[in-house]
């Protein structure tokens, strides 16, 4: 009876061992890289320095011509407007968002680009954004 | 052996029942002789020159020893006309109202102390103290000696404080009316009509207006002389208006002093000192109630939080309230 105790902890401590040492790989962000190679945009939004949302209505998000198009309301302030995107899952962007950013130069649109999971699919996304005037 | 553990089982758990089935008796505790006091700050928030800071000063002495003779506040800064200690004892009812009982005659103030005598014959009362903050208290710390006494002739006394005066200002509802009294002044914290702010053009940091524009949202908006025409359609300003003023729109801050709502927000001296106005524009569109704006003056003199207290679309006018700190 003895033994097979014996038998049974070595093995249990064994497979802990074998399966803790489990190779998960990381990117340089301390990121989990998956098997996902999924790479798109799937929202977007502006906030103002109120955080409220600065769009009239949903982004037009064109995933083949990678671009994003969004109208905000007239009035506002497009040098300080907090970029939000949502991205496929385990995707990341680069470059990260850390803050305000400056879209107040309409002829030189900004650009972020989307990474997959896997780390292997890059697709950059251009952002168009047109205020809205009065009729 | 098995026996041995089953009968130490079953007296164990006789011995348990009997434990745990034992009366406690409760006796009220018995005071201590002597005149006791206590007290507790009721403000929040940051204090202010011209506000409130309120106290409620409790005191109690027992029936046999004696009863309440004077109660006393001192402050380290006189305070402002209007400061006082309430001669009345509150209780809650039934309803929730405070209902407030007359122990004492009204407080009479003699430099920085503020006194109520006792005329009813009351062994216990707890009363209201309401510091208004004078202007000589504005950044320095100020704290307070309450002090009670007994018709035995004891006396007792409760320290509190400090309590630190912020630089800022505080004004409350003021109304900027479309095509009237719709020049404001940060730095004088008042609006102005139009004669008025051509006479004083370089205290007129913002002008309020009221628009309908098809296709936009435009409504309450509140810019500076400097902006842009298209955000001050059909206004025609005044000669010598030329103050940039820097505005940066807010949300969810609705300060509790300047709301007076339900939120325990509060803008203080630090927040008006951190903001930073770098890139900020000089105009603001469709201002709704309880949203915002942080402010900073051209010259840099002054910054501000206005707080959007109420809006009337037919009146073409907007209700609000402003913090302002000078900060050069």
């Amino acid at each position: 009876m003895k033994q097979y105790i014996l038998l049974f902890l070595t093995m249990t401590s064994f497979l802990i061992v074998v399966t803790r040492c489990a190779d998960y790989p990381i990117d340089e962000d301390g990121l989990l890289i998956t098997d996902r190679a999924e790479c798109y945009v799937s929202n977007f939004d502006l906030l103002g320095t109120d955080f409220q949302t600065a769009r009239t209505a949903a982004p037009a998000i064109d995933t083949t011509a990678q671009t994003i198009n969004i109208e905000v309301f007239f009035g506002t302030d497009l040098k300080n407007l907090y970029p939000q995107f949502t991205l496929a899952q385990d995707a990341k962007l680069d470059p990260k968002i850390t803050g305000k950013e400056d879209f107040s130069d309409l002829t030189n649109p900004k650009k972020w680009t989307v990474i997959s999971g896997n780390r292997k699919v890059r697709k950059t996304y251009t952002v168009y954004v047109t205020v809205q005037q009065p009729s | 052996m098995k026996n041995i553990i089953i009968n130490i089982a079953k007296y164990t758990l006789i011995v348990l029942m009997i434990v745990s089935c034992g009366e406690w008796e409760y006796s009220v505790p018995e005071v201590s002789p002597g005149l006791k006091n206590d007290c507790i700050n009721h403000s929040l928030g940051p204090n202010v020159v011209g506000q409130y800071i309120e106290f409620a000063y409790a005191m109690a002495i027992k029936p046999e020893e004696g009863k309440l003779a004077t109660a006393t506040v001192e402050a380290s800064i006189a305070g402002a006309e209007g400061t006082y200690l309430d001669h009345k004892s509150y209780y809650t009812n039934g309803s929730g109202v405070n209902v407030g009982v007359e122990v004492g005659n009204s407080s009479t103030t003699s430099g920085n102390k503020t006194t109520v005598t006792f005329t009813a014959d009351t062994c216990a009362a707890t009363l209201r103290y309401y510091y208004k903050i004078p202007e000589e208290a504005r950044g320095k710390d100020v704290s307070f000696t309450f002090s009670a006494s007994a018709s035995n002739g004891e006396k007792v006394q409760y320290e509190m404080g400090p309590y630190k005066v912020r630089e800022m200002d505080l004004k409350l509802d003021l109304i900027a009316k479309d095509g009237s009294t719709c020049y404001i002044s940060v730095a004088d914290m008042a609006v102005y009509d139009a004669t008025a702010a051509a006479s004083n053009p370089e205290r007129i940091d913002l002008i309020y207006l009221h628009r309908s524009v098809p296709g936009v949202t435009f409504n309450h908006s509140i810019v500076s002389p400097t902006s842009d025409a298209q955000y001050r359609p059909g206004l025609e300003l005044s000669s010598g208006l030329h103050n940039k003023s820097k505005l940066i729109k807010a949300w969810n801050i609705q300060d509790r002093q300047l709301a007076r709502m339900q939120y325990g927000v509060f803008v203080d001296d630090v927040d008006l000192k951190n903001m930073n106005f770098n890139d900020a524009p000089d105009y603001i569109i469709n201002m709704r109630p309880e949203s915002g704006l942080w402010v900073e003056t051209e010259n840099g003199k002054y910054r501000a939080y206005i707080f959007i207290n109420k809006v009337d679309n037919a009146k073409k006018e907007i209700t609000f309230s402003i913090k302002r700190l000078q900060v050069n």
